[in-house]
């Protein structure tokens, strides 16, 4: 009898040893992470949440709408070349093998800047939403990475004279506001690099040139 | 002694098992009441439903970007149906699986190497910033930086394929890859050359990174070579809004007024 009591014992004690393992690690995870940001931090997650699941939607309903299209056409019996040259071309022209035109902003950087600095700028737009980005003639794709010390600027093994152009096709008011608000890139970098000066301007036509990079991957293979 | 062994022996094994079990379930309570510290410092009205709302966003999120994969998926299938035989439309549909592999829309999976970032479990000084011993967005851009400087041909985020569009942010010490909210450890995996890695661990720009962030504040850099590594394919916006693609240098095949038959009205 006292061995079956101690039996139970040990049983409840485990399953609840369990429940607790469980909880430990859920609140190790994303929601412990969060405890950390402060509320004015969990505003700015949140609205980059939000931003990027209305595109993602947008993306759906454009995805919807072309999956409409090319059943309609194979059910038709007709072959689906018209659908499938534009998905083609849009796919290039967003990943860079094709050029790109539209309005957007040049960003002018006059002075001594290293490399990393470039990249943060360069992130800071890919961040505010730019669909094409060039430094100068080359198209800024995977695997372009500004280095070099400072005055001494190299991408993809071309040397960036002073000063640096940068171009970006998005929206312009976005794009300029999301680089010169206060505390944002420009003004961080202005702070430690006093000799530089970064000036941003609104272009209503830009041509963003195709990369000349072979983009398609040489050693990795469709995961199926 | 004798009788302290006898003693010892003389104990039923289960209330040696609970005994044990209990220890561990004791530990366990101290530990939730210990994580909960953080939580109880911060919370105040404002915090709750943000971090829910936060959470909930991401959730939605991870379902969001499952919809557009299988979306892609169907149409590809579509597509794929309706070659039809000819000769143009087998042609366009070769491009365009070779446009969606280099941009980055299709899981690639070979040789390469997985770096882990972890975050610092030094202790941080009186004088010094919580902040530091994190890993950062930066940490994480740079390693990715790096990467394509050994030679990748793909990297991804936990989970998050970097394209021409990505960008790694922090706010708040969280990393942020395509939007997208990651925690930490923090795997960037890559395909790439057979040498990558060495090519990876001479260059200056890592040996620094190593150096400001490991060796400084005790930021973990682990490293993984791998015949396998497997690449997610990208789950996000592939529109232009603002931009339309200039003309193609080198035509599409059917393009041009002889072509397209099979366009159809």
């Amino acid at each position: 009898m006292r061995r079956r009591r101690g039996r139970v014992a040990l049983s409840l004690v485990l399953v609840l040893l369990g429940f607790l393992v469980v909880v430990q690690l859920r609140s190790q995870s994303a929601g412990q992470a969060l405890n950390g940001l402060s509320v004015q931090e969990l505003g700015e997650l949140v609205a980059n949440l939000s931003t990027r699941n209305d595109q993602l939607r947008e993306e759906i309903l454009t995805l919807g709408r072309q999956r409409d299209g090319v059943k309609g056409a194979v059910d038709r019996g007709d072959t689906s070349a018209a659908q499938i040259r534009s998905d083609l071309n849009r796919i290039m022209a967003w990943s860079g093998a094709l050029g790109v035109t539209g309005p957007g902003v040049k960003v002018t950087v006059d002075g001594p800047l290293p490399g990393d600095a470039v990249e943060e700028l360069l992130n800071e737009l890919r961040n505010a939403g730019a669909e094409a980005i060039s430094l100068g003639d080359i198209r800024v794709v995977p695997g372009v990475v500004v280095t070099g010390p400072p005055g001494s600027l190299v991408a993809t093994g071309v040397v960036l004279a002073n000063p640096v152009e940068i171009m970006a096709i998005g929206a312009s008011d976005t794009l300029a506001g999301s680089l010169t608000r206060a505390g944002g890139p420009i003004a961080q970098l202005g702070a430690r690099y006093p000799d530089v000066v970064i000036s941003v301007s609104a272009v209503d036509k830009l041509e963003i040139p195709p990369t000349d990079r072979d983009l398609s991957p040489k050693l990795g293979r469709p995961r199926l | 002694m004798n009788a302290l062994t006898a003693r010892i022996r003389a104990i039923p094994t289960w209330q040696v098992t609970l005994s044990a079990a209990l220890l561990g379930l004791g530990f366990l309570i101290a530990a939730q009441l210990a994580s909960e510290g953080p939580r109880v410092r911060y919370t105040s009205q404002e915090r709750t439903p943000l971090v829910e709302t936060a959470l909930d966003l991401q959730k939605q999120q991870d379902g969001l970007k499952q919809q557009i994969l299988d979306l892609r998926a169907e149409i590809q299938g579509y597509e794929a149906t309706g070659e039809g035989g000819a000769a143009v439309t087998r042609a366009l549909n070769d491009r365009l699986d070779q446009a969606r592999m280099a941009a980055g829309l299709v899981s690639l999976s070979g040789p390469g190497l997985v770096i882990q970032l972890s975050d610092s479990s030094a202790a941080v000084p009186p004088d010094g910033n919580d902040r530091d011993y994190l890993v950062s967005g930066q940490d994480v851009l740079a390693v990715v930086e790096e990467l394509w400087l050994a030679g990748a041909e793909g990297v991804a985020v936990n989970g998050e394929r970097v394209t021409t569009g990505t960008a790694i942010v922090d706010i708040g010490g969280s990393v942020l890859v395509n939007s997208a909210y990651l925690v930490p450890p923090y795997q960037v995996a890559a395909i790439g050359p057979a040498d990558m890695f060495d090519r990876l661990t001479r260059s200056p720009g890592f040996v620094d990174f190593v150096r400001a962030r490991s060796e400084t504040f005790g930021i973990g850099v682990g490293y993984a070579v791998s015949d396998t590594v497997d690449l997610p394919a990208y789950a996000g916006l592939v529109n232009l809004r603002h931009g339309r693609a200039a003309a193609s240098p080198s035509p599409f095949p059917g393009d041009g007024p002889s072509a397209t038959p099979e366009d159809g009205p």
